[in-house]
């Protein structure tokens, strides 16, 4: 057999090019997001249709004179309900939607087969689910700009705080939303159906993280529980930089907690997906669907 | 550089097996003398109430050895379930062995895994492998970018597989509205993006109409010219030889035999095939025949469309046969269609190992 007739390998390994694989893997997601009209939906309808739920449920309990609002003000001590409620729900969603989209991002591949052929490459096999973020991220803070725009235009909602510290509490809650993401991304590989712990998650983010009501309205065990949720400092310190001017002294006591358990989470999700991606070489997971 | 493109010592492979199925291929005996088995194993038996009873474990694979030199095709072949697919995914990295070795273009398939990737070029999964709501030229450049070739090389070499598969006039159109071949040429463009020396084609042509499957085995014929090395899997027995240099025939996760297609055939060459086409095919004949000392390796298979019988069996000497085929056969409502006598092809061969035709 003639050697030189043995091809040569075109690629080039290296840093730039796992950089230049993981930005092909934001494009292909992003790519294929918008090839799927319903996001318009998704971004237009959805913001408004969740919180109205619980607006109107507050407006009914306020009385027709809205005379129990000021039990409301004196608890909470805010005075825009609506800007209070739509920021735990949005806060929700957020994590409910990191938990559908980044959470089962691999699934979806192993479903559709393209799973195998992307483990197949040289590339850093952390880029499938990191690439996955980058849109997710962007489409989040659409859906996020969305919300505040059709609230403000119909219902007069109005931010009084510094955006910049509004943004700085969504990037500090970054770690810690998609770390869980990534964490469940490969579990969901594992275990193929996990439905069930998505409504878990969210389930306990809508009842101890206080999406429509101040966590100190709960039971002193659940307040207790409540302080090992990130999505708590999250919504708190959101309030408090949207409403309440506050700056990044006040928002330290959220920051700090949010940003310790970003750190855990994402320990976690790396290490998750390094256990997935070790079990599954072992088992096949990879190829089966 | 090592003198194979691959090679593979004493492959095995286990799955946990599911609740209520046992071990169906038993993995090879232990090299160790009896008595000198693992630590813990011929102890008197501890009650211990939280060690868990040992997994039970099914074998896919058992004890595979496979050498392939340069530039050579070589085809695995083997009924479903036989271990060729899970044969091939471990010398893809996908798949860890659970025991043995074997390396690809020289690198060892857990230790280098990613230079194994570096050196491979796979189609599995054929058109499910590609991303249907991206174009073809979109799949070609994403897939480049995780090879990582390098941009301006990547544009140089997506637009020469465009051409190359027939593509261009529809390159820029999503893959969800291509043809099954289409896809399947995309999947195997895929595969010669980064130009790797080694290409597994895992049943490349399967589900692709006569003329995009024939015009594939031009192409696979071409590559090998090339100079890359090619591992390919198919249940079609023509296909394997047409472009074989060897075949692997894989049973039971064990490669029972191994030769060029010629020397396979030449191992039955003193046999005759008998084919019949008979209508109202009665299982008890089938017994009947075989116990004639001239005959062996009965298979038959109903031809739904047709309501009828193709029965295939190999003998010694068909003159001796043929008269007690015939006072068998024409009983009861069951009527000779059709019959022939040929020389013996890959298929036969397979029947001779295995004792059952490769579709079953």
């Amino acid at each position: 057999m003639e050697t030189s007739l043995i091809p040569r390998s075109l690629g080039q390994p290296g840093l730039l090019s796992d950089i230049r694989a993981f930005l092909a893997v934001v494009r292909r997601e992003w790519t294929i997001f918008t090839r799927y009209p319903s996001w318009i939906i998704a971004l237009f309808i959805w913001p408004l249709i969740f919180p109205m739920m619980y607006i109107l449920t507050a407006r009914a309990l306020s009385g027709p004179d809205e005379s129990g609002l000021a039990v409301f003000i004196a608890t909470t001590g805010a005075t825009d309900y609506i800007g209070y409620i739509i920021v735990g729900t949005t806060v929700w969603m957020w994590q409910n939607i990191v938990l559908w989209d980044v959470g089962f991002a691999l699934r979806n591949e192993q479903m559709r087969g393209t799973l195998e052929s992307n483990w197949l490459s040289p590339t850093w096999r952390f880029s499938y689910l990191l690439g996955q973020t980058g849109p997710q991220i962007v489409s989040m803070a659409m859906f996020i700009g969305v919300t505040a725009l059709e609230f403000g235009i119909l219902f007069g909602v109005r931010l009084n705080g510094n955006p910049w510290m509004i943004g700085l509490m969504m990037l500090a809650a970054i770690p810690a939303i998609y770390g869980l993401g990534f964490a469940f991304a490969s579990l969901v590989i594992t275990v193929k159906e996990a439905n069930t712990f998505v409504f878990l998650i969210r389930g306990m983010v809508m009842i101890f993280c206080g999406i429509t009501f101040p966590v100190a309205i709960l039971p002193a065990w659940m307040q207790s529980f409540a302080k090992w949720l990130p999505q708590t400092y999250l919504i708190h310190g959101m309030r408090a930089a949207a409403f309440s001017n506050a700056g990044v002294n006040e928002l330290l006591p959220d920051l700090i907690p949010l940003l310790s358990f970003g750190g855990f989470w994402l320990i976690v999700g790396y290490f998750t997906f390094l256990w997935m991606e070790r079990r599954a070489r072992k088992t096949g997971a990879i190829g089966q669907y | 550089m090592s003198q194979f493109a691959v090679e593979a010592h004493q492959l095995v492979k286990k799955f946990p097996a599911r609740p209520g199925t046992g071990d169906k291929n038993p993995s090879p005996p232990s090299p160790l003398p009896e008595g000198e088995g693992r630590r813990g194993e011929g102890k008197k038996k501890r009650w211990q109430f939280w060690k868990k009873e040992p997994k039970a474990t099914f074998t896919a694979v058992s004890g595979v050895d496979i050498q392939i030199q340069r530039g050579e095709i070589f085809g695995l072949l083997g009924p479903n379930g036989a271990g060729k697919s899970t044969t091939i995914r471990m010398l893809c990295t996908l798949l860890e062995p659970t025991s043995g070795t074997a390396h690809v273009n020289g690198y060892d398939i857990v230790r280098q895994a990613n230079d194994v990737r570096r050196s491979l070029g796979t189609v599995l999964a054929g058109e499910r492998s590609i991303y249907w709501k991206l174009t073809g030229r979109e799949n070609l450049e994403y897939f480049a970018a995780l090879y990582h070739i390098p941009p301006a090389v990547a544009k140089k070499r997506v637009d020469e597989l465009i051409e190359r598969m027939e593509l261009k006039d529809r390159a820029n159109e999503l893959v969800e509205k291509y043809s099954t071949g289409m896809r399947q040429r995309v999947a195997i463009a895929k595969a010669l993006l980064a130009r790797p020396p080694i290409l597994l084609l895992d049943e490349p042509t399967l589900g692709l109409d006569p003329q995009a499957a024939r015009n594939l085995r031009e192409l696979i014929a071409t590559l090998k010219q090339e100079g890359h090395t090619i591992l390919l899997t198919t249940h079609y027995m023509e296909e394997a030889d047409q472009l074989s240099d060897r075949i692997g025939i894989i049973d039971t996760g064990r490669i029972i035999a191994l030769d060029t297609p010629e020397g396979l055939k030449r191992r039955i060459e003193q046999k005759e095939i008998i084919r019949l086409e008979v209508s109202g095919w009665q299982a008890y004949i089938g017994e009947k025949l075989l116990a004639l000392q001239e005959v062996e390796n009965l298979v038959a298979h109903r031809q739904a469309e047709a309501d009828m019988w193709e029965v295939s069996m190999q003998a010694t000497d068909s003159r001796t046969v043929l008269p007690k085929l015939m006072e068998s056969i024409s009983q009861n409502g069951t009527r000779l269609v059709n019959m022939n006598i040929v020389k013996p092809s890959l298929e036969d061969v397979f029947i001779h190992l295995t004792g059952k035709a490769l579709r079953d």
